[in-house]
């Protein structure tokens, strides 16, 4: 397996009025090639350091780490020159246009003169702002900032993009067309690492994720793996809906072996069991002539997931 | 690679283009206006009177008085944002993420700043002589064009070791509105308290017995009883404490690197902090090696200083948190 991203032990230690902040703690951290990689977290939880530290623009307190191949601190010219960041917090000159502002990026890319304009417009275009090229930054709404942003990783051509909060402050359409244009980006081979704390701007779109806290990791995986592994914890939620009598059928399906609970709610029955016994309801419901109208395994959703480990740290989720 | 070049491109059309930049360069071209127009009523108005010391001795005084305000602001107007600013915009993260090192951002900012001081120096210049010539109507000899060039790079100089300090005050405060007001508040401290201070610990190091009454210049130096020496040598070491506790001051050393290469006392430093008793003509008459070998360790200090502040905001700079 190839990875964009490899560290290990990665720390960084923020001295401030003599105390110290382990924003990074100890952190093992893999990202395959070609992935879309979620980095969650609540606020103060490291997302950003990690990041900053991928790009050179901070220095580990210790630890290493690879990006593309590339030595974090001794090679982050290299690795600046493949990756595209979207720093958080970021602006550009206000006094400037989107195109002047992206010109001086592209400049600073060593991107040839006659190449520049193309550039430029072709990244405009892809995240939406070619109309308003000659508009100055300064007038432009949060959401056009941050899409502006994101035009100025692209410029390079990255193989690996980190967006920290791309959606920040973006309006939920905002927030679906760049969910859409990351979609896009990643079928065209490109590796991207998003961070935010609200899982449901990123979540579905990611094929993996990590969820940090306190700088430590509190669970990695991929999210296929991860809901499997809830579902195994939390148990497989089964929905059954039925025309019959019910009362007598769950009573016996409570009998059944691997079976945790079963609820009456209407006409529905809720079965909580250790695996998936959808055949054995099948044959059950025959038995006492139930026609099944539904009969679904629950998924349990990223949400789900994302509440019961930040609940297992005593954390609230915004 | 981009060069630091690809930076200070950048940024030296962003300052020029700036308000900031064209307005302090109108105030201080139509300050040089008035500056001239008084000269030139007060020649038209005594027209048998000869101009007191040809060309330089007419513009020299408003243009080292004008030069001695208008470089340290500039430096500072330049200067006071230049890191804070951008840590606070948040660019400084754009650029940053970019495949340059961090020193490139620092030395193209440095060179941007440069070129800009210099253009204004020499605009301002140029207006001034322009106007003199114009207006008095007499062309400067090669030698005073000579002298003048000087002037010019050691006001250049004198504005980049402003913009040096507040350069360093940006990078280190974080804030541009601290930045800013600790400048201001050292200018002040340099232009204005110093030179009191300097006055008041002379005046009570050295007390004076005897105050010389209707001696002008010209019956000084003819006739001195020993009143009369003892008065001078008084004043003369009230001088030299005075320049010692001056010498602390940036815009001491350019008054005096002013003095020696345009023969002229003026400008912040010295109006305040008393005069030194010697025909100012002096200076004008040796010959211009002599007067910048005069002036050298005013030269020495002023470029130190620049030079240090500028590796000390490097220093800085390179090894801070971006945020
Ligand atoms: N320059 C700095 N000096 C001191 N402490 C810092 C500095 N930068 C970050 N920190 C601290 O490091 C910790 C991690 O911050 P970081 O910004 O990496 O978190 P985050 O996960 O990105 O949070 P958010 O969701 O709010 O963006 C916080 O406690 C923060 O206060
Ligand atoms: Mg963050």
């Amino acid at each position: 397996m190839e990875y964009a991203i490899e560290v290990f032990d990665l720390t960084k230690v923020y001295r401030s009025e003599g105390k110290e902040i382990k924003a990074v703690d100890h952190l093992n951290l893999k990202v395959e090639k070609g992935s879309i990689f979620g980095l969650l977290g609540p606020n103060g939880a490291g997302k950003t350091t990690f990041i900053m530290m991928l790009t050179g623009l901070t220095l580990p307190t210790s630890g290493s780490g690879k990006v593309l191949g590339y030595d974090i601190i001794k090679e982050s010219l290299q690795i600046r020159r493949k990756v595209g960041l979207l720093p958080e917090g970021f602006g550009f000159y206000d006094h400037l246009t989107a195109e002047e502002n992206l010109n001086y990026v592209a400049a600073l890319n060593d991107i040839p003169k006659e190449e520049r304009r193309k550039r430029v417009e072709d990244v405009l275009a892809s995240v939406g702002l070619l109309e308003v090229k000659d508009r100055k930054f300064g007038g432009f709404s949060r959401g056009m900032k941050q899409k502006l942003g994101i035009a100025q990783a692209l410029l390079k051509n990255p193989e690996l993009l980190l967006l920290d909060e791309p959606t920040a402050g973006v309006d939920p359409e905002g927030a679906r067309a760049i969910r859409e244009l990351v979609l896009k980006l990643n079928r065209e081979g490109k590796t991207i690492v998003l961070s935010t704390h609200l899982l449901f701007e990123v979540g579905p779109i990611c094929d993996s994720i990590a969820i940090m806290n306190y700088g430590r990791l509190v669970l990695q995986g991929k999210v296929k793996d991860l809901l499997e592994r809830l579902m195994a914890e939390e148990g497989y939620r089964i929905k059954i809906e039925g025309i019959g009598e019910v009362g007598a059928f769950a009573e016996e399906l409570s009998r059944i072996a691997g079976v945790r609970s079963v609820r009456l709610e209407g006409k529905a029955v809720h079965v909580v069991a250790e695996k998936d016994i959808r055949v054995e309801i099948g044959k059950l419901s025959a038995k006492h002539n139930i026609e099944i109208v539904t009969l679904e395994l629950q998924q349990p959703s990223l949400e789900d997931l994302f509440i019961k480990y930040y609940k297992k740290e005593g954390l609230s989720y915004a | 690679m981009p060069s630091v070049f690809t930076v200070a491109s950048k940024e030296f059309s962003d300052i020029i283009k700036s308000k900031r930049f064209l307005i302090l360069v109108t105030i201080f071209v139509l300050l040089v206006i008035v500056a001239q127009g008084t000269v030139y009523v007060s020649v038209s108005s005594s027209t048998q009177r000869a101009l007191p010391r040809g060309f330089l001795g007419s513009i020299a005084y408003s243009l080292v008085t004008i030069m001695s305000y208008f470089a340290p602001i500039v430096g500072l107007a330049l200067g006071f944002d230049v890191i804070s600013g951008e840590r606070e915009k948040g660019t400084l993260k754009i650029v940053l993420a970019q495949p340059i090192y961090r020193d490139m951002v620092f030395n193209g900012k440095f060179i941007a700043a440069f070129l800009s001081v210099s253009l204004a120096v020499l605009v301002s210049s140029v207006v001034n002589v322009g106007i003199a010539i114009v207006a008095l109507g007499i062309s400067p000899p090669p030698e005073d064009v000579v002298r003048l060039i000087i002037f010019m790079i050691f006001s250049i100089l004198f504005a980049m070791t402003y913009y040096a300090i507040s350069a360093f005050l940006s990078t280190a405060t974080r804030r541009s509105s601290q930045s800013i007001i600790v400048g201001v508040i050292l200018w002040a401290v340099f232009v204005f308290i110093i030179p009191v201070i300097a006055s008041l610990v002379a005046s009570a190091l050295v007390p004076v017995s005897f105050t010389p009454q209707n001696i002008t210049r010209s019956n000084a130096t003819t006739f001195r009883p020993p009143e009369m020496q003892q008065y001078t040598s008084q004043m003369a070491a009230r001088a030299q404490i005075s320049s010692l506790i001056n010498s602390f001051t940036p815009n001491y050393h350019f008054t005096s690197i002013a003095h020696y290469v345009l023969g002229v006392y003026a400008g912040a430093g010295t109006i305040a902090g008393g005069r030194i008793p010697t025909a100012p003509s002096s200076s004008a008459s040796t010959s211009l090696v002599m007067n910048l070998f005069s002036a050298w360790p005013n030269i020495l200090v002023l470029t130190t200083l620049t030079i240090v502040l500028f590796i000390a905001s490097y220093t800085l700079f390179i090894r801070q948190e971006i945020r």
